[in-house]
């Protein structure tokens, strides 16, 4: 009663106020590590598998897809990467290799999805070590999905495996050596494999207890194509262990350049590096 | 009836704060004697609040300087699991320079700006680093170590002192827009235009009362 006449006062201003307030809930940041977001950018690697599914390549097509990585903070070279991708004729969707975001936040993910949700086809990711910094696990799962899955498109089956075996200590883990095994013993009705991760086993932030059981396997392999990487930010195409098994590392995104990927045939490929 | 009531309130506080005197009971007691000396240590308010990067609710207390223009406040902030992965708690230190205080009316005082700058340590974050874990130079951010700068205002009720000690007591309500070093060092990074300044902005909002 005694504060009526301030309320009434207010009346006018409340309703900004609460309007302020709705358009102010996704501003609330509780930390910078906690991981909601708007439910458009939750699950996308399930969101964007469905959108692959939804345009399958035509029988007898080749495959075609752009391989890149580490977009970590590279906001200015992923808007000019989108519409370069955008121009390419014939692509199916991109792979990104890791490192999407720099410090393993819900809002760096966000960021890169707004600029990458502009391709005219779907990406898919795995995950990067930058990814799981801080509470960047529950954060990438919350966003993206699993970190080892799986799915087969245009037949050929792509095994996407984390790597980061730094990020868990060398812990043995990373890979997880008992889900890749089945993974690649078995084709789910491809004809070919491709395996993708963020770090090379030929780097230091690889498990040094797991290389030579994660080389073997993937020599194994009944029809591997190649075995593709991001991390190291510069392009290669080698067979480091001459073991007749491929290893395509990508450009980042800070080199602005990208791979179109054409893959064929048994295990036929051809790449092509484009500058944008 | 209001005039009646206020008055009666007024006699309650035993303090005649804003309006003039209306009666010889309001001033039996001169306020200046009933006030009590603050120790060093004692804070001026206490404070609540949500988002601003420092916990779904953080809450703490605050001390004035330079006739309430300086102000620091030491925040203790949480965040459950659910929203974060891991249960987050939060210590931060916040620093804030009010140059206007503007009154409306007797009893709300408006605080147009308020400048300043915070830092947060968080605990309970998954993946904190190791001993040896990576070489000293691997990430050159840490991850449990925010800073940036913050920028707000206040909307101040003047209420009556405390009846015991006759210290003046005020509750504001207050929101800060803030960023932090990280989003910041993004924005940076991309001077084409790659994000936002929007995209960088944090929000708070919270509750203070000094007593």
């Amino acid at each position: 009663m005694l504060f009526l006449p301030n309320l009434r006062r207010w009346r006018h201003v409340l309703p900004g106020i609460a309007l302020l307030g709705l358009a102010g809930c996704n501003l609330i940041e509780f930390s910078p590590n906690d991981h909601r977001v708007p439910e458009e950018f939750t699950n996308l690697t399930e969101k964007n598998l469905a959108k692959l599914q939804a345009r399958p390549l035509a029988p007898g097509d080749s495959l075609r897809f752009i391989f890149t990585g580490d977009s970590q903070q590279f906001y200015d070279e992923a808007e000019a990467l989108v519409a370069s991708v955008n121009q390419q004729p014939g692509i199916s969707f991109l792979v990104l290799a890791g490192d999407i975001s720099d410090f393993g936040l819900a809002r760096e993910m966000q960021w890169m999805d707004e600029k990458l949700r502009r391709l005219t086809v779907p990406y898919v990711t795995v995950i990067g070590n930058h990814d799981l910094v801080g509470n960047g696990r529950p954060t990438y799962q919350h966003i993206f999905g699993a970190f080892n899955y799986s799915f087969v498109y245009g037949n050929t089956k792509f095994i996407m495996v984390d790597t980061n075996g730094r990020e868990y200590n060398f812990d043995g883990t990373a890979p997880d050596m008992a889900w890749l095994k089945p993974q690649l013993a078995n084709f789910d009705g491809a004809r070919r494999q491709v395996v993708i991760s963020h770090v090379p086993p030929t780097n230091d932030d690889f498990d040094p207890a797991l290389r030579t059981p994660y080389v073997q396997a993937l020599h194994e392999a009944p029809n591997l194509v190649f075995e593709m990487n991001g991390h190291n930010h510069s392009y290669s195409i080698t067979q480091p262990y001459n073991d007749g098994v491929t290893y395509v590392n990508s450009d980042a995104f800070s080199e602005r350049r990208y791979l179109v990927v054409t893959v064929w045939g048994d295990k036929q490929f051809r790449i092509k590096r484009v500058k944008f | 009836m209001k005039e009646l009531l206020f008055s009666a309130l007024l006699l309650v506080a035993g303090v005649p704060a804003f309006a003039t005197p209306p009666d010889t009971a309001a001033v039996r007691i001169p306020p200046a004697a009933r006030r009590v000396e603050r120790p060093w240590y004692r804070p001026a308010h206490l404070a609540l609040q949500t988002g601003g990067g420092l916990g779904m609710v953080a809450a703490g207390a605050g001390y004035e300087f330079s006739k309430t223009h300086l102000e620091t406040d030491i925040l203790i902030g949480y965040v459950p699991k659910y929203y974060a992965g891991s249960t987050l708690s939060l210590a931060s230190l916040k620093f804030m320079y009010s140059p206007f205080h503007l009154p409306v009316g007797d009893k709300f005082q408006v605080v147009p700006l308020t400048v300043g700058a915070y830092f947060s340590y968080t605990h309970g974050t998954i993946n904190d680093e190791l001993k040896g874990q990576y070489a000293s130079d691997y990430y050159w951010f840490s991850t449990d170590t925010r800073y940036g700068p913050l920028l707000g205002s206040r909307v101040t009720f003047l209420a009556p002192p405390v009846a015991a000690t006759g210290q003046p007591r005020k509750i504001s309500l207050y929101y800060e827009l803030g960023s932090n070093d990280l989003y910041l060092a993004s924005y940076l990074n991309n001077r084409n235009g790659g994000l936002g300044f929007g995209q960088l902005l944090t929000l708070a909002l919270g509750i203070k009362a000094d007593f």
